[in-house]
Parts: structure tokens; C-alpha cells; sequence
């Protein structure tokens, strides 16, 4: 019998990963995840391997912004390169990226390009503007984060 | 663009993407217009300047957008340069390319004053390439903080 795991597509790995960050599901988006999966996130200057390094990632931006809402404009699949766009909003209420929670509003274009092999994530790199995340923040400073 | 022609769709999108960051790294701004439909949409996405009233955003067409965009960044970073680290393409003419994008300020760039520094920073293109080859649709994303604090400049602006 066939593993439901390796017969999932793609493209159907990574939008279970992401219908399970978009409701808050930290653990059900890591188990579509490899044991060895590569995670990048520019910029947050960020490269690590594990699922937990992922789920740090997740964790973070959920602690900051608890009503954190994920909507998915596209999902484009090449091969096994899976590259999905959204838009992050929410209400920061904790700390995030070293930026103090001013309870600014937050929304953010993304790109996510994901790697999939053997019906799950061996390969995650996610590209943001952090200048924009910082200016919607009310950072002033790149180098005074913390100030506002 | 004939020899394209004889390759499946996915091969044939790659190799048009391949060309236009060919084309960019010589500096040949004409050259990638040319690979481009004349009414390809384009987004760069980070690409943001708040005014009191409005907002401008990189969004618009290759030709009236893009290209003076292309133009203006050359003449800052004269040694503009990029570096592709992979292109995923498929049938529908989708073509995803992670590219490190680099060069050294020589003009003011947006409200960065040069001095001389180096910036070297990963860039995720989406492209669409149409049934003729020609690209219809650029989209970008990169860390544009990761830039500004690369040439020296620490305000959120």
C-alpha cells in the first residue's frame, strides 16, 4: 500500500502547509515538513535545518501578531519547486524582528518557494521586505530597532 | 528566438529568462525591453515611496516602470551584476528565479547618498512567458532594508 504522503503532489503538500499556518496550526504546517528541511528567510537572516527552525519562524510571527491573517493570491508549481504568494496582516502585540510592539498594523506581500520531495518539504526560503515591515512598524532606525 | 521555438514550452521559458539576466548583466536595458511583450505588466514588490498624501509603488509596466527602473539602478551601481542560483519553469509558462542581485553605489540611489559601498542581496523573480516567448509579467521580491543598511543607510525611510 502506498503511503498517502508520497502520493500527495506538490502543490498539495504546500497548500496543506499553508491552509495549516493560514487557521494557526503550527504543528499540522511541520508535519508536512522533512526531518531535514532547509529553511532561509532573507530577511530575517536566517539559515537553518530542522523543522523546528520552521516552526520558530511560524511561532514568532504568531506570538507578534495573534490575529495574523494569510491570504494566498497564487501558488505557482515548477516541477518540484513550489512558490506560493500571500499577503501576512495582523495586529502586532508582541515584539517581532527586535521591534517593539507599538500595536501597528502590519501588511506584508510575500514570497515563499518551497522545495517538495517524497510528499513533503525538504526546502523552505521565504522572501519579505523587512524595510516595509519595519516602516509599518514605526521603526525609524535600522540600526535603533528597538527605539520608537 | 527561432531556435526557442523548437524547444517544449518549459525549456523554451527558462532559456527567455535565462537571456534577460544575460542581457542584464551587460547592461543592455534595450535587450531585455526587447524580450519583453510591449504591455508586460511589472511589480517590484518592496519598491515603495510614502509621500504626505500617497504612496508610490513599483507596480505598473515593464516599459514605463521597469525600464527606467533598470536604467536608474545601472547608473548608481555601475558594476551592476547578478548571479542566478536556479530557475524553475513549467508548461504554463511560469519561471521562478532565485538571483543575487550586486553592485557597488556610485550615484544616489532613491534617498541613499552614495559612498562607494557594496551590496549583494537575494532576489526571488516570478516571470511569465507568453506563447510567442515574450515575457508578459515580472514580478520581484527582496529584503530592500538588507540593501539600504549594505550602502550605509540606517533610516526607515
Amino acid at each position: 500500500m502506498t503511503s498517502p504522503v508520497l502520493t500527495r503532489t506538490p502543490t498539495q503538500t504546500v497548500q496543506a502547509f499553508l491552509d495549516a499556518f493560514a487557521r494557526h496550526d503550527i504543528d499540522a504546517a511541520i508535519a508536512v515538513a522533512d526531518p531535514q528541511v532547509s529553511v532561509t528567510v532573507h530577511p530575517l537572516g536566517l539559515h537553518g535545518t530542522g523543522p523546528d527552525v520552521l516552526r520558530n519562524v511560524l511561532a514568532d510571527l504568531l506570538r507578534a501578531f495573534p490575529d495574523l491573517l494569510i491570504s494566498v493570491s497564487r501558488v505557482i508549481t515548477t516541477g518540484d519547486v513550489v512558490t506560493a504568494l500571500f499577503k501576512a496582516e495582523g495586529t502586532q502585540s508582541a515584539g517581532y524582528a527586535g521591534a517593539i510592539n507599538q500595536e501597528k498594523h502590519l501588511d506584508i506581500d510575500q514570497a515563499w518557494r518551497f522545495v517538495v520531495s517524497g510528499g513533503l518539504i525538504t526546502g523552505v526560503t521565504g522572501y519579505w521586505c523587512q524595510a516595509q515591515l519595519y516602516r509599518r512598524l514605526a521603526v525609524k532606525r535600522y540600526d535603533e530597532i528597538a527605539i520608537a | 528566438m527561432t531556435a526557442l521555438n523548437t524547444l517544449p514550452r518549459t525549456a523554451a521559458s527558462a532559456a527567455v529568462v535565462t537571456e534577460f539576466f544575460d542581457r542584464y548583466r551587460a547592461h543592455d536595458v534595450e535587450g531585455m525591453t526587447g524580450l519583453c511583450a510591449i504591455n508586460a505588466d511589472f511589480s517590484y514588490v518592496p519598491v515603495e515611496v510614502w509621500g504626505k498624501q500617497r504612496v508610490l509603488r513599483g507596480d505598473g509596466k515593464v516599459g514605463t516602470v521597469g525600464k527606467p527602473l533598470w536604467t536608474g539602478l545601472i547608473a548608481s551601481f555601475p558594476n551592476l551584476s547578478n548571479t542566478v542560483h536556479s530557475i524553475a519553469s513549467n508548461e504554463d509558462g511560469d519561471v521562478v528565479a532565485e538571483v543575487d542581485i550586486e553592485g557597488t553605489q556610485q550615484l544616489a540611489w532613491g534617498l541613499i547618498t552614495p559612498a562607494g559601498r557594496h551590496y549583494r542581496e537575494p532576489h526571488l523573480f516570478i516571470f511569465h512567458v507568453g506563447p510567442d516567448l515574450l515575457i508578459d509579467s515580472i514580478t520581484a521580491y527582496w529584503n530592500d532594508a538588507g540593501i539600504s543598511q549594505q550602502l550605509g543607510h540606517n533610516e526607515v525611510d
